[in-house]
């Protein structure tokens, strides 16, 4: 018995718009949102793990800067979505190609366009997920994120290079693919598009209100909401998860160790120069918020320990245990006057969930380096 | 044309770097069947739903069509990302994490995006009709 194929394609597509125009339009909008995400993804990556080489050459100025970028990285990731799925429903009768195979670099090509279709739809699917604190996968979400964002990263250039005449050929109005287009498609084209641009608009303005809190009242479908959180702002680790207790900080010191150590009580650093900054807690989760912080300066603490004006800082928290339990802090952070050993918040002593008696708060920094429940600081 | 097999050259190195983290990953094959799973919801399972969708909206005629299209993609892209904090089962780690009253949220976003729709079908159609008035006039 031979198996032979059908003269036809199986499966046929009357609805017009799935072409290289409507293609293009979606696409630019998406590969700019994907090349954003990208490029913030890969310095919340650098900032919140540095490698020895880089850590004290990370600036700890604008002191809003991972505010700013980590916002950028889930509102592009969430904008992504609906350009995602409009793009994927241009192209989507290409998935039926016939015959599928033509040739050996025609098989390649599908491959590296499976490649990318299932890098794009994998990344925004996790990231969304894990804003949620939703990990339904049997894998780790950071090195498994980080390391799909290269495949991506790779495809979708492999994707540019191999479509670059059909981009070109259909990248405006103007350009003779587009014009070879039946023109009675362009007000449909145009309304699709619309449809397209509204949905990226409703699901950034539902949502972006967890990073940019003038815009919380709007915020419809973030996981965080500037409006909840004791003394105004929310938590993400309580002092119950780490097992910090009132009673377990009773007798509690901040040990300094250096050249010249020593320990402080509560009453001794309120004792010493206090300082007022306002600096936001920024999440890798994407959510951020300003606050009013008061404290003592780190670099004060580590120049009285011998602490010279190069000096880093390794700080420990009194949680049991976590990965960020102990936190190494770079030159530029310890040595900047806005970096404090926060004691109070928003005007009031730091809530336990906050991280009394002490926590650190820095520029520019991923707020799971922002070490709650201090309890050691080192000249490093 | 050299651009591209640099673009393309380099595109290769860039998903080559990715491949090999994630081959460094305990247990890959996991990986690769989530990934390969996205493609086959994707296209076996949302795809078809669109397009079945989309000829329905044929169906309701050319006048309407492009509104309607367009609500549904606002409306369809708001329930993609309110379905994660309406179908998350477990508790939360504490009161602040999802604090909000998702289903309330979309059901709110659903009905804006109708009213919007409608007000639009609403005031182009008196529009069209006082442009007609006019020529008579």
């Amino acid at each position: 018995m031979r198996f032979t194929l059908p003269s036809g394609p199986p499966v046929t597509f009357k609805a017009r718009l799935h072409d290289a125009r409507t293609a293009t339009a979606i696409g630019r909008w998406l590969g700019l949102a994907m090349a954003v995400c990208f490029a913030t993804g890969v310095l919340s990556h650098y900032l919140q793990h540095p490698p020895g080489w880089l850590a004290d050459s990370l600036p700890s100025r604008p002191s809003w800067g991972y505010r700013l970028t980590q916002g950028l990285h889930v509102a592009s990731g969430i904008a992504a979505i609906p350009l995602l799925l409009g793009k994927l429903w241009a192209v989507y009768p290409r998935l039926f190609a016939w015959p599928p195979v033509r040739s050996v670099l025609h098989a390649l090509e599908r491959i590296s366009v499976a490649v990318l279709v299932a890098a794009g739809l994998f990344e925004l699917f996790t990231g969304l997920l894990n804003t949620f604190q939703w990990y339904p996968w049997p894998f780790s979400f950071v090195p498994v994120h980080y390391a799909v964002a290269w495949l991506l990263l790779g495809s979708l250039l492999l994707h540019v290079a191999v479509q670059w005449p059909k981009i070109r050929d259909h990248f405006t109005l103007r350009s003779p693919g587009t014009l070879a287009l039946p023109e009675a498609d362009g007000p449909d084209r145009r309304q699709l598009l619309l449809g397209v641009t509204a949905a990226v608009g409703a699901v950034t303005l539902t949502t972006v209100g967890q990073s940019v809190t003038a815009l919380g009242p709007l915020e419809l479908f973030g996981p965080r909401s500037p409006a909840h959180g004791a003394q105004g702002l929310p938590v993400n680790r309580t002092a119950a998860a780490a097992r910090v207790s009132a009673a377990s900080l009773a007798d509690w010191r901040l040990t300094v160790a250096g050249p010249r150590p020593y320990t402080l009580t509560l009453d001794e650093l309120r004792a010493m120069p206090q300082y007022e900054v306002t600096l936001p807690i920024a999440c890798v989760e994407g959510w951020s918020k300003s606050a009013r912080w008061t404290g003592v300066r780190v670099r004060d603490l580590l120049e009285r320990a011998g602490g010279g004006s190069g000096a880093r800082a390794r700080v420990v928290s009194l949680e049991a245990a976590g990965a960020y339990r102990v936190m190494e802090m770079g030159r530029l952070y310890a040595q900047d006057p806005l970096t404090l050993l926060a004691l109070r918040l928003n005007g009031e002593v730091l809530s336990l969930d906050h991280g009394y008696p002490a926590r650190i708060i820095a520029p520019n920094r991923p707020g799971v380096l922002q070490t709650k429940w201090v309890g050691r600081l080192e000249v490093a | 044309m050299d651009f591209r097999y640099v673009l393309g050259g380099f595109g290769l190195v860039c998903a080559a770097w990715g491949g090999w983290l994630l081959l460094q990953q305990p247990e890959p094959w996991r990986i690769a069947v989530w990934l390969g799973g996205a493609v086959v919801v994707h296209d076996g399972f949302v795809a078809p739903l669109v397009v079945a969708i989309a000829a329905l909206v044929a169906v309701a005629g050319l006048r309407l069509r492009g509104v309607m299209r367009g609500a549904l993609i606002v409306a369809g892209s708001l329930t993609a990302i309110a379905l994660p904090p309406l179908l998350r089962p477990g508790g939360v780690a504490n009161p602040t994490v999802l604090p909000l009253d998702y289903l309330r949220n979309w059901l709110l976003a659903l009905a804006a995006v109708a009213l919007f729709t409608l007000a639009y079908v609403g005031v182009r159609a008196v529009a069209r009709r006082v442009g007609r008035e006019g020529h008579q006039a």
